[in-house]
């Protein structure tokens, strides 16, 4: 637990210095306005990735560009159970990205979900709230997790007894 | 406190310009129109809507003497606007850009105005009589990347640019035809159009908001790494100093004259010179910094001009997703934070979100200025005086 206080400290400080983002049009395309960090076309838009690890299975990478921020967290698995828990929650979230309006629909290769946030998202919404959001999340995923996992070995457990009995 | 007005014009604003007189302010809302708003008896009314462009407007300057407002889009487009009668009519500027213009400002001298884009160039216009437009002469090679902020030194002639390369550079416009070789300016007199005079390449990250001195002696311009950088004796051997401080990255300096004669050099961008002495940022800290140079001239960081209030941390929320769901709805804009363990301090208390711009406010006959506006993304423009700070008058 004092790890993971610390490990959010760092994901929010670095977030606070990342999310500093600008209305920039295009240099490519004329009259367009792309998210910089997706596209990668020009390097010198992009700010170096910073990788956060708390240990071997848990990590964030936040990259960073002129005009948008991409987040992306790969959550602790343990067993089995937990990594089929994750995969499935954690896809039903990423669907319905469009609620969420900062969430990525597929998160990046080698992560288990990953946030987009743009300067259009820093326009209507305020900094601090959507650094808050982030922080939160990445809490409130763990418990999420046990409990599911909780209430699947509850739920076998009764099912099983209740199947078995019918053999006593 | 050093606020004078405070005044939520729209949910967001890019940019702002004030009439010659004050009375009116034009800025656009985040959307492809400008809008005039005037003071009319203690309330501010919007009297026209400028609807000209496709695009987000990036730049909006408006000259003092002429009374001419210039704005510049994400469209490639540009419009000079003159009053006639009660209408702002809108003249077509050949700017000969293949992508966005991010930044304009009138020349000392309003015959000219220079446009920063996204194609990697500087557009200089001047005014063509026989055609009734504006004509454009490029600066194209040069710059690596997407020029961010313009500024005219006084002697109408150089200008100077940074970039997304992180590079300030300053550059000669002398256009024949428009300007004269005066024999006074020797020096500025005898470059060709879009000479490079002289490159700073001192950050290693995006520069913003560059503004020359009052008396174009020193250069100040910022970069993304949280530094702010001053140039004295810009020329052949110009000596930098380097301010790095603690905070987000500012985005625009300011300029506010000490002497009233005719150079007036408009400020577009986050930096703001107050004096030869003192400069003003503003940024992502959504609270104006104030940099003072020492008799040695050695510059620093002062102190930040408004107040910082420190929220509570508020009250533990449930785990469900369901409720960070409806925290990220119900209360992104406003309502308490909802930290667990940390309170998220808010920054600044006048302006909610980034300031974008900064532009100084000159009184009726007064010589000397202590005051400028900034305009954010909160969607305020917010007036400050200098006059009552004690600890600052010493730099005026």
């Amino acid at each position: 637990a004092n790890t993971l206080r610390l490990y959010l400290t760092c994901i929010r400080n670095t977030l606070e210095a990342a999310m500093c983002l600008q209305n920039f049009p295009c240099q490519e395309v004329e009259r367009h306005n792309k998210p910089e960090v997706e596209l990668k076309t020009s390097p010198e838009l992009l700010l170096n990735p910073v990788l956060i690890c708390r240990n071997e299975a848990e990590k964030c990478l936040i990259e960073t560009s002129i005009n948008s921020l991409r987040i992306s967290l790969k959550v602790k698995q343990t067993d089995e159970l937990e990594n089929i828990l994750t995969k499935k929650f954690l896809r039903f979230l990423s669907m319905r990205a469009e609620a969420f309006q900062v969430l990525r629909r597929k998160p990046v290769q080698g992560y288990d979900i990953s946030f987009l946030i743009t300067n259009y998202h820093c326009e209507e919404m305020q900094k601090q709230k959507l650094i808050d959001f982030i922080v939160q999340f990445m809490e409130d995923i763990d418990k999420e997790i046990s409990e599911l996992k909780l209430s699947v070995n509850t739920r076998g457990r009764l099912v099983a007894t209740e199947f078995l009995k019918q053999f006593i | 406190m050093a606020t004078i007005a405070v005044h939520q014009f729209a949910q967001c604003i890019t940019c702002h310009a004030w009439s010659p007189d004050h009375s009116m302010i034009a800025f656009c809302p985040n959307n492809n129109e400008v809008h005039i708003h005037k003071l009319v008896e203690d309330k501010w009314e919007r009297i026209h809507v400028l609807q000209k462009h496709d695009q987000i407007v990036s730049g909006i300057d408006w000259s003092i003497r002429s009374n001419r407002i210039v704005t510049v889009s994400h469209d490639r487009n540009s419009y000079v606007w003159n009053k006639e009668g009660p209408d702002w009519m809108p003249t077509l500027v050949i700017l000969r850009l293949n992508r966005a213009a991010l930044c304009v400002q009138w020349s000392p001298r309003e015959n000219k105005f220079a446009v920063g884009s996204g194609a990697k160039t500087v557009c200089i216009c001047y005014y063509e009589q026989e055609n009734n437009w504006w004509v454009s002469k490029l600066i194209r090679k040069r710059h690596d990347s997407s020029v961010t902020s313009v500024a005219w030194h006084p002697n109408n002639i150089l200008l100077a640019t940074t970039s997304t390369d992180g590079k300030c550079r300053v550059f000669s416009t002398f256009i024949k035809g428009v300007d004269t070789r005066d024999s006074g300016t020797s020096s500025a007199g005898d470059t060709k159009f879009g000479e490079q005079i002289v490159q700073l390449d001192l950050s290693f990250c995006w520069a913003f908001g560059v503004k020359w001195s009052p008396s174009g002696n020193a250069l100040a311009y910022v970069g993304h790494n949280s530094m702010i950088y001053f140039v004295d004796e810009v020329g052949p051997a110009p000596s930098a100093q380097t301010v790095a401080f603690r905070d987000l990255p500012l985005r625009d300096v300011a300029i506010i004259l000490i002497y009233i004669d005719i150079y007036i050099t408009h400020v577009r961008l986050q930096v703001l010179f107050v004096s030869e002495r003192m400069v003003i940022g503003v940024g992502f800290d959504c609270n104006p910094m104030v940099f003072a140079a020492d008799e040695r001239g050695l510059w620093c960081f002062l102190r930040f001009l408004g107040e910082r209030k420190r929220s509570p941390s508020g009250a533990k929320y449930g785990s469900q997703f369901s409720e960070a769901f409806g925290k990220l709805y119900g209360q992104s804009k406003h309502g308490i934070s909802n930290d667990v363990g940390e309170a998220s301090r808010s920054r600044g208390g006048i302006h909610e979100n980034c300031i974008n711009c900064i532009v100084p406010v000159k009184k009726e006959g007064e010589s000397t200025n202590t005051r400028f506006s900034t305009s954010g993304l909160d969607g305020k423009v917010v007036t400050w005086d200098l006059e009552n700070q004690e600890d600052l008058s010493e730099y005026l």
